[in-house]
């Protein structure tokens, strides 16, 4: 059994990981770099380890000090959240020879899914839907216009090696094949120096759908049902919904079932999440499989009710999944909002800084995930994402209601970040009405740009705001005379108004 | 009488009354009869024309003369322009700026003023002394000018930016 859990990560994940391993009996262990001694998950774990210097390259990424303090501190597990070395075989196998427990899938897993083409493969071999498009990577020109004539226009272009949308090249117009594979082909060659390509269908109005798997390791499987990530900018995931307002029953049901084929495809132990893309008639096609746990796992929990990290300890464990897929089933309706210090005025433009002030919304159906407080100071060696609020509600319309006002609720100053954003998502009538692609933010981004101008009587307080305290902070500052213990700085006002006057 | 400068305004403030947690502000031409508590600190919670109204801040220097204040999706950058600060920052410099009056930045008095209408006075002159925080100082000219109108009389107490000599080009 599972006695002492070494999460190997930082913020608001290793805290979630912490959550349940203190409601389960276990010890956390928490490791920190240069930068983040004052960390909350460092704070809150019930051991911490300090792993070198604030680049994480030097640090949350290096396999060798993550095994020094699990063998210093006697963790007999790793749970890796999400990022850093989530998805890397080479942990997953490092801990079998090691002899301490992976909380996560084995190294063919994290290899078979983690390249686009061998998961496709597997994917294809498995039955499950993919997009139209080449098994084998293309280096040859010819080869590749040839593809792409068979599959038809539009297509989408894409590095073998890539990620992050580098190397890709979206093409709709026959003139521009030869020249779109070429100018992919050279910048996956400049950003992975691997120039191979594949080609596959591009879906115009589509939508980022994704299936939450859980896999015991004797070969149960079950899907918690759907998220819906459209919500994109960037390629980054900013809010997220369950269920999708898209979905009907019968096609979850299939989804469900091919998401589950797929993980047992690579014989996949504990969650995972199997991504779709899927178009307006809810034709569906196989994306990628990421296996660990996702950043917006705590929306599935709410719907579902169940804690996916406790049962990813109970999984690693050994033990069998304590549930069939017919004993789940979605309740309500949970959103997830992803908070960034960054400035959505700015192009979103990353503002690290300190948390001067933080009043986090509570209430009921509120649940954050995050790690910040007042006086901490983000650092800028990591992601920007602060927190996540998720809402839960008996049905989406309310859901929305209820995340407007937990972010009219959200008081942050010292750093900017999206919550100005993220209330006018809430108020789109794309959003409001479910009809939304990945496109959305695109599309709204008149609409979605916050409201800043502010009227004379606001901006007139904010003045007078500044004003007293400056006057306040003067009255302190003032040699003690004979009302040394004055408690209210507003009372010798009228005195001190008959100095400052000249 | 400080001022005060929100995004790229400019106005005068002033505490006129204060009883409690009741206070009058003017800003500008405007009055605001004001309910204002320190609840936790950053914030202050108003209470104006029965609304109930939050604002956070904090100091961006140690000096507390600079604020970034926050409401709801809005965020001020707010800077006090105290008497002090004003004078030092014109001692140092520009008297004037060659442009067709004399004022000075802060409220004070008159000591002594050197010209009268019609005068010309060569750049550097010093035309008008000015106390204020009981300390003097001397305004000059930084371009040949003529005198047209000198609106003040020594002994008069003036207000910051309030023109008090005006002049022509030679």
């Amino acid at each position: 059994m599972i006695k002492k859990i070494l999460i190997a990560n930082r913020g608001e994940i290793a805290i979630r990981v912490m959550r349940s391993c203190r409601e389960m009996g276990i010890k956390s262990v928490a490791v920190f770099s240069e930068a983040d001694r004052d960390s909350l998950h460092v704070r809150y774990a019930d051991e911490a380890y300090f792993i070198g210097p604030a680049p994480s390259a030097e640090s949350y990424l290096v396999i060798d000090k993550i095994f020094e303090v699990a063998k210093q501190s006697g963790a007999d597990a790793i749970h890796p959240g999400y990022g850093f070395l989530s998805e890397n075989a080479e942990l997953s196998d490092r801990c079998k020879k090691e002899g301490i427990i992976f909380i996560g899938p084995s190294s063919y897993a994290i290899n078979t899914m983690g390249d686009k083409i061998t998961a496709r493969q597997t994917m294809q071999k498995a039955n499950v839907p993919v997009v139209p498009g080449t098994t084998e990577p293309i280096i040859d020109v010819d080869d590749a216009v040839k593809v792409i004539k068979e599959i038809g226009l539009p297509v989408m272009i894409k590095a073998s090696a890539g990620g992050g949308g580098k190397g890709m090249r979206l093409v709709r117009n026959e003139e521009d094949i030869v020249s779109s594979v070429n100018a992919a082909k050279s910048e996956a060659k400049a950003s992975f120096a691997n120039d191979a390509v594949y080609i596959e269908k591009y879906i115009d109005s589509p939508h980022h759908i994704e299936f939450q798997v859980l896999c015991d390791n004797h070969g149960n499987g079950v899907h918690l049902f759907e998220r819906e990530c459209s919500v994109q900018r960037r390629h980054q995931k900013v809010v997220e919904e369950t269920p999708s307002p898209l979905m009907t029953p019968d096609v979850r049901e299939e989804m469900g079932r091919h998401a589950v084929m797929a993980a047992k495809a690579v014989n996949y132990s504990g969650a995972g999440t199997i991504e779709f893309i899927v178009d307006d008639n809810l034709n569906y096609y196989f994306l990628e499989m990421n296996t660990r746990l996702q950043v917006e796992h705590p929306i599935t929990e709410e719907v579902v009710g169940v804690d996916l990290v406790a049962e990813q300890i109970r999984v690693a464990n050994g033990e069998k999944l304590r549930f069939k897929q017919e004993d789940l089933s979605q309740k309500g309706h949970a959103i997830e909002v992803r908070v960034y210090a960054e400035d959505p005025e700015n192009n979103f433009m990353p503002n690290p800084g300190k948390i001067r002030y933080l009043s986090e919304p509570l209430g009921p159906g509120i649940r954050h995930d995050g790690y910040i407080y007042t006086g901490y100071e983000i650092p800028m060696h990591y992601d920007p994402m602060i927190s996540k609020m998720i809402v839960w509600a008996d049905n989406r319309e309310d859901a929305i209601k209820r995340m407007s006002r937990a972010l009219s609720a959200y008081k942050l100053s010292g750093v900017k970040t999206s919550i100005p954003f993220l209330k006018k998502v809430m108020e789109a009538p794309d959003f409001v009405n479910g009809k939304y692609s990945t496109h959305f933010i695109e599309k709204n981004k008149d609409i979605l740009h916050p409201d800043t101008d502010a009227t004379e009587e606001e901006s007139d307080l904010a003045a007078i705001t500044a004003f007293l305290d400056f006057m306040n902070q003067q009255e302190k500052a003032r040699p003690a005379g004979g009302g040394a213990n004055e408690k209210n700085p507003w009372k010798e006002f009228g005195r001190r108004k008959g100095v400052l006057r000249l | 009488m400080f001022e005060i400068s929100i995004n790229d305004n400019q106005y005068k403030i002033e505490v006129v009354k204060r009883e409690g947690s009741k206070v009058t502000v003017s800003i500008g031409d405007r009055l605001y009869d004001l309910d204002v508590i320190e609840p936790e600190p950053g914030v202050y919670s108003y209470l104006y024309k029965g609304k109930s109204l939050e604002y956070n801040f904090f100091a961006k220097e140690t000096d507390n003369k600079q604020y970034e204040v926050v409401s709801g999706d809005k965020h001020w950058d707010v800077e006090i322009i105290d008497p002090q600060r004003r004078y030092r920052k014109n001692r140092a410099g520009d008297d004037d700026d060659g442009g067709n009056f004399i004022s000075t930045p802060m409220p004070g008095q008159v000591v002594k003023i050197f010209v009268k209408p019609g005068d010309e006075v060569p750049a550097g002159t010093t035309v008008i002394t000015i106390s204020a925080m009981k300390m003097e100082s001397e305004y000059k000219v930084v371009v040949d000018r003529v005198v047209k109108e000198v609106l003040v009389n020594e002994g008069d107490n003036i207000d910051g930016e309030q023109p008090l000599i005006t002049f022509e080009e030679v």
